[in-house]
């Protein structure tokens, strides 16, 4: 199964992106990772030009809420993007904020799977069980 | 005139720079103090140098900070570039000074030395009388360097690829290592005039579980194509790894290699120096731990015998340290290395041996490129992956190469790429690990490697 992966907005905080990758590989993934610094059009640009199934976005810091919020009206654009699967994770605000607040506001900005502060293998489980339920 | 003249004139004819004169800024190089060159205070070495970080939007900030790291007895003064400057968008770092010149608010995290001038900075470094060190991190740095030392800054730091593959993703590495060739014969043409002018590379690149033998190789390519050009004075550098024996034996193999490969270019007159850099990773919130682990790291400095040493300070982990936190570690600093009497000297040959190996390796691998010239050598020698950083947000970084600590918190190579590591070395180093981990178990381990000291 193809991923999509990379850090979005001006954020260079390289390491995470670079453990995710590992570890996607690992779980016997087929990984397209942009790095960091990497701009939403890009994302969705490489999931046609992949054919990708899932895109898995990381951020730090709270980069990803000013970029978020622009998620559907791209993805609007693209005729073939309406199957894949948009996950989310990381740090997901600027300072502290309530979990289940920020899941909530992120699933509506478009993504189906917001990880907020989670550990990455937990995260990487859960984005397993979610295909395997949807493939039923 | 000279194809660089012309290319100086105009780097300087840059709307943002108030009337370059440069038969004056040679006239106040050649006549500058002794006492602003840190080539002469290495040449008249009695202890290791101590050198802070530091820099403050304003001048007065920027003065004050000065004031207070010399009541802290400083042995040389940062100059810290702000990140606007570093990425040469010089008008935003104008509005920015502006702004905080007026509201009384830091709106740069650092000193935008183009948008203050050299006539401005001049004073505040003349006055001081103490060497300079400029800090940055800029890949197209000529404007820069010009307004540095015609400001009486004579040590530059960074390198294209020190100051490239940690910060960038895509800035060209061709294009930087051609704008670094410039500052090179900038510094030598300058250094004919006094005292060398002082070149030093960025050892830590990424602080994140790189090999000695990466940093080593970055180093020395670094010191060759500064004094390719004529540089005398150059100063390796690298950061504290996590493990004592691994510092001690990389500092060793640094020093002898750089003078060995010196020479072998005709540039056995050229002065090196090795300066060592207190942990640059995560640090501790607790600043009480964070004081033990930056006095852990000037015990270290004095084993491996560095000549100079940066530090860091105890609010590392909160964000830019205030004035008064970073003229303590000075301070504690100094107080440490004058009780650090009659250290034993510590020699491992075997891990010495394992790691000259893999160095000379990588630079026979390196110079055995078909290029024509050394930057053409290193630039391809990068992108195929002969070179490869770990955790480089750079694209033409190969990414390839896993390192992981062993037992007694070493850094070693797992998987080696296509890093050209001999054989007897990389299953020296693998035979250190436990490897039976599957890949979720190795992720795990490196973060909890990257967060050693937290």
């Amino acid at each position: 199964m193809k991923v999509v992966t990379g850090v979005v907005g001006n954020d260079i905080h390289v390491v995470a992106n670079r453990l995710i990758d590992l570890s996607l590989q690992a779980r016997g993934y087929d990984v397209c990772n942009l790095g960091v610094n990497t701009h939403l059009e890009e994302f969705f640009d490489a999931a046609v030009e992949t054919g990708a199934e899932v895109l898995l976005i990381s951020s730090l810091n709270g980069e990803a809420e000013g970029w978020s919020r622009e998620v559907k009206l791209l993805k609007a654009n693209y005729k073939t993007l309406d199957d894949l699967v948009m996950m989310i994770g990381g740090n997901l605000v600027v300072g502290s904020g309530n979990s289940e607040d920020i899941v909530a506001r992120y699933k509506n900005y478009g993504f189906d799977l917001v990880c907020h502060q989670v550990d990455l293998n937990t995260g990487l489980d859960l984005l397993a069980a979610f295909l395997e339920e949807r493939s039923q | 005139m000279s194809l660089l003249q012309e290319e100086r004139e105009i780097i300087l004819g840059n709307e943002y720079v108030d009337d370059f004169d440069f038969a004056e800024v040679s006239e106040f190089v050649t006549n500058a103090s002794k006492d602003l060159f840190i080539s002469h205070h290495f040449s008249q070495k009695s202890k290791m140098l101590v050198q802070p970080r530091g820099g403050f939007p304003t001048y007065a900030q920027q003065y004050a900070l000065y004031e207070s790291f010399v009541d802290a007895n400083v042995d040389v003064l940062p100059l810290t570039v702000d990140s606007n400057t570093r990425l040469n968008d010089y008008g935003t770092a104008k509005k920015m000074l502006r702004l905080s010149e007026e509201n009384e608010m830091d709106m740069l995290n650092g000193y935008p030395l183009v948008t203050h001038g050299y006539r401005t900075t001049r004073k505040m470094i003349t006055h001081f009388n103490k060497p300079v060190s400029l800090r940055h991190g800029t890949p197209d740095a000529r404007l820069l360097i010009e307004t540095a030392i015609a400001s009486g800054i004579f040590e530059i730091e960074g390198g294209p690829i020190t100051y490239l593959l940690p910060y960038s993703k895509n800035f060209p590495l061709d294009k930087a290592l051609l704008y670094w060739k410039y500052v090179e014969r900038v510094c030598a043409d300058y250094s004919r005039l006094n005292l060398p002018i002082n070149r030093e590379s960025f050892g830590p690149l990424t602080a994140t579980l790189v090999p000695p033998a990466i940093t080593i190789v970055i180093q020395l390519l670094e010191m060759l194509l500064s004094l390719e050009e004529g540089v005398k004075s150059f100063s390796v550098s690298f950061a504290q790894q996590g493990s004592m024996n691994q510092d001690i034996v990389t500092g060793a193999v640094l020093r002898k290699l750089a003078k060995h490969y010196a020479a072998e270019i005709d540039c056995a007159d050229a002065a090196i120096h090795l300066v060592y850099h207190q942990w640059m990773g995560a640090f501790p919130s607790n600043q009480d731990y964070a004081e033990q682990l930056i006095n852990l790291s000037t015990v270290i400095a004095s084993m491996v015998g560095a000549d100079k040493i940066i530090t860091k300070t105890r609010e590392e982990a909160t964000g830019i340290p205030t004035r008064e936190a970073n003229a303590k570690t000075v301070a504690d600093t100094q107080y440490c290395l004058g009780i650090l009497n009659g250290l034993p000297t510590i020699v491992d040959e075997q891990e010495e041996e394992i790691l000259t190996l893999e160095v000379q390796a990588v630079m026979e691998a390196v110079f055995n490129d078909p290029a024509d010239t050394l930057w053409r050598k290193v630039f391809n020698s990068i992108k195929n992956g002969t070179i490869d950083v770990p955790f480089s947000p750079h694209i033409i970084n190969k990414n390839d190469m896993i390192t992981i600590r062993d037992a007694n918190k070493n850094i070693r190579i797992i998987e080696r790429g296509n890093v050209p590591i001999p054989d007897r070395s990389y299953d020296y180093e693998r035979a250190q690990c436990d490897l039976s981990k599957d890949t979720t178990g190795i992720v795990n381990d490196i973060i909890h490697d990257i967060g050693i000291m937290q």
